[in-house]
């Protein structure tokens, strides 16, 4: 069987769970074709990391994938101000939480609505990963 | 001699001043004095006008009398009366003549001495008599006052017949005095009036008595009974007296009596405040209730404003409520008023104010009424506390909800996620990695259950038994068993807090307050510096503060605030942080009724006050 895998420059997983990192990692495996993934244990440390690809001159991570709960700095605080970074780029951002609570769903539509950037947001547990979770251009083909 | 006589008769005659005259067998006047002739308008005796005219003439002019009378009194042997009236140009006089036979000295009648008298005056008084005794009858018999009277020689008793009328007896009755005793109530009423009956015999004493009598018929009547004695020269004569029937006034001043007292028992048994004010808002009327209220009887209330009795601002509002009911004739009900007395003590009251109006329709003053409403109101207020504690920990447990689910539903959502690689897995080496991560992931979520357990045991622990523990010891305790971590960070220790200070907490609790405090300030100590630890503690009105300060790193407050002692919340980049230890300790300190908060201050160090509850 030959699958024409996406090619995908660059893919941030921010998440405290080394087990959902391990899962996301093992996913995408079989899914796309990145030699760039880097996981980040809290937003704080993701943020860190972006910063300095921008003041390299790398390019920004084509797909982020962002829990919620986490120490130091969670993933709306993340989200807070990755939105108010000067970003061309239109980014994939898949919103992945076991919180079931409506008001996190809530907060999530809100920024949504308020950002440039393309936001999913996915409940744990997440068993694949979906097309639309990587490319939003070629939503239709 | 005939004139001889004659002269002297004349002559005396005309100059007496009663008026007399002397008439003839004939009925002829012979003679008459000048007041005689006076009276039939005559100015002196002219014997050519008046001599030998016939006596009738004069008296044509009168009237009231018929001519025969006149004639046969003159013409009697003995003496005779009759009356007389002359209508005159405005009043009318009343005369009486007299006439007498005129003997010789041979008892012969030679005619008649006629002698007048004006007796208007007393005909006016007889009148007047006669019209004041009808008129008494007349009131007598409106007002159902009769009269008796009672003649001690004769024994006789009359009874006027009013006073048969009240006694219900026929008009021919003839009392006697016994009788008229026995008429009265058996008791009381039958003694009194014995009593007094026979001392107004004896000496004269008036008495007026309310008195029952059984009438004739068997009813009982209310009376009022007087009697006064008539004295004919100093000796008592005849006892006479009033007698009138108040039956429906009495039964009516009862009635009237009954529903007054109805009213006045109602009043003052109401368990709420009643007073009535007039239109200066000075009390006119207190019942037992308001008077109990404010400590002082009703003859001291009457005529105090309510800034008298109450505080100046609470009489105001009072004074400003009854200045508007009394305005706009609308009754206040059921308000919720606080009347503060002088002495500062506060009572909570539904007041109700309502005007009381005059004939015409104006307000001269207000009925007020106030339930004393204070227990409720404690209750009510109690229930209020309750209700926002019970708020505080629905809201507690809601987000203890959120946290257990949360972080189940991650463990889950993990096991889920690694078994589904598991099935799909033909690796063996994968698979094994895969095994050893269920494995770990399975310790999670153990640990996570140990964690909620820890804080469930808090929550639940209501029945907490708070002693008195010296704080010093429990701190010294903590320093012994974070020896070697204390060493190996090197720290230092500035404790300020009395040794006889005491704070009442569960033992378990304070020691884990303490040593988390510890631990934190030491986790979190700048890299390159030495941490120090500053406790100290003070005593307050209801509490004892411990404050424990460190010179860390310190936190955000404006960033994490609201977070701090949050469950899973941490906020420096430590690998010993399990984001337990505030909101374990923040629940202790609240199981006990404290309270816990965080100072701080980026790079220059935080400070926790834990205040314990003394009192409870």
């Amino acid at each position: 069987m030959f699958i024409l895998m996406k090619k995908i420059n660059s893919i941030f997983i921010i998440d405290d769970d080394p087990i959902t990192i391990f899962g996301i990692k093992k996913m995408l495996k079989t899914t796309v074709i990145c030699k760039d993934i880097k996981a980040f244990e809290n937003g704080k440390t993701a943020l860190e990391g972006l910063t300095k690809r921008i003041e390299k001159g790398a390019s920004v991570p084509e797909v982020i994938f962002l829990d919620i709960n986490m120490p130091i700095m969670d993933g709306w605080e993340f989200l807070e101000e990755f939105v108010g970074m000067d970003i061309k780029e239109k980014i994939i951002i898949n919103v992945i939480t076991s919180s079931i609570d409506p008001l996190d769903y809530q907060r999530w539509n809100d920024f949504r609505l308020k950002s440039l950037h393309y936001l999913n947001f996915k409940n744990k547990p997440i068993y694949k990963i979906e097309a639309t979770d990587l490319n939003r251009v070629n939503i239709a083909s | 001699m005939k004139t001889i006589e004659t002269v002297p008769y004349h002559y005396l005659l005309k100059q007496l001043p009663k008026a007399t005259a002397l008439v003839d067998t004939n009925y002829s006047l012979i003679e008459a004095s000048n007041s005689w002739l006076n009276i039939f308008d005559l100015e002196h005796f002219e014997p050519k006008n008046t001599h030998n005219r016939s006596v009738f003439d004069f008296y044509d002019s009168h009237k009231e009398f018929s001519s025969k009378t006149l004639k046969e009194c003159l013409s009697k042997k003995h003496k005779q009366v009759i009356r007389h009236k002359k209508n005159e140009k405005e009043n009318e006089r009343w005369f009486e003549s007299t006439f007498a036979p005129w003997f010789d000295e041979k008892e012969n009648i030679l005619g008649t001495i006629v002698q007048i008298e004006d007796i208007t005056k007393e005909i006016e008084k007889e009148l007047e008599l006669e019209r004041i005794k009808t008129l008494l009858q007349a009131k007598s018999e409106v007002a159902k006052v009769g009269s008796w009277e009672y003649d001690i020689s004769t024994e006789n008793l009359t009874w006027c017949k009013v006073t048969k009328e009240i006694h219900q007896v026929s008009p021919n009755f003839k009392p006697k005095i016994n009788q008229g005793i026995e008429f009265y109530k058996q008791g009381y009423s039958r003694n009194k009036i014995s009593m007094l009956f026979h001392k107004a015999l004896e000496d004269g004493t008036p008495y007026n008595e309310r008195l029952i009598i059984i009438t004739n018929k068997g009813e009982e009547k209310w009376v009022t009974a007087g009697g006064k004695a008539i004295k004919k020269n100093g000796k008592i004569v005849k006892l006479f007296g009033t007698f009138q029937d108040i039956n429906d006034q009495v039964l009516a001043e009862i009635k009237t009596k009954e529903s007054e007292q109805l009213l006045t028992t109602l009043i003052d048994n109401l368990p709420i405040n009643v007073f009535i004010k007039d239109k200066e808002s000075r009390k006119i009327l207190v019942n037992k209730t308001e008077c109990e209220y404010l400590g002082a009887n009703s003859k001291d209330l009457i005529g105090k404003t309510d800034f008298d009795l109450y505080d100046d601002r609470v009489a105001q509002i009072s004074r400003d409520e009854d200045l508007e009911v009394m305005r706009t004739l609308k009754p206040m009900i059921g308000r919720e008023t606080i009347n503060v007395r002088k002495d500062g003590s506060a009572t909570n009251f539904l007041t109700s104010k309502i005007p009381l109006l005059d004939i015409k329709g104006k307000a001269y003053g207000l009925i007020g009424m106030s339930m004393d409403i204070t227990h409720i109101k404690q209750k009510e207020d109690q229930l209020q506390d309750l209700i926002n504690v019970t708020a505080i920990q629905n809201k507690k447990l809601i987000n203890f909800a959120h946290i257990v689910s949360h972080n189940l539903r991650s463990h889950t959502a993990n096991f889920s996620m690694l078994l589904e690689f598991l099935i799909k897995e033909k690796e063996e080496k994968e698979k094994k990695r895969i095994m050893k991560m269920l494995s770990h992931a399975s310790d999670n979520l153990l640990d996570t259950l140990e964690n909620l357990n820890e804080v469930v045991d808090i929550s639940t622990n209501v029945n907490l038994d708070k002693k008195s523990l010296n704080l010093n010891e429990n701190i010294l305790k903590v320093q012994q068993n974070l020896a070697g971590f204390l060493v190996k960070n090197k720290v230092e220790f500035i404790n300020s807090v009395p040794n006889n200070l005491s704070v009442m907490s569960v033992p378990a609790y304070l020691e884990s307050i303490v040593l988390n405090l510890v631990t934190n300030a030491v986790k979190y100590c700048k890299p390159k510096e030495n941490p120090t630890i500053t406790l100290s503690a003070q005593k307050q009105e209801k509490s004892v503060v411990f404050s424990i300060s460190d010179n860390g790193m310190g936190i955000d407050l404006n960033r994490y605030g609201g977070k701090i002692f949050g469950m899973y919340k941490t906020f420096h980049n430590n690998k010993d942080a399990r984001g337990l230890g505030l909101y374990i300790i923040k629940n202790q300190v609240e199981a006990m009724g404290g309270n816990i908060t965080v100072s701080s201050e980026v790079d220059k160090g935080t400070t926790f006050n834990v205040y314990f509850n003394e009192e409870d």
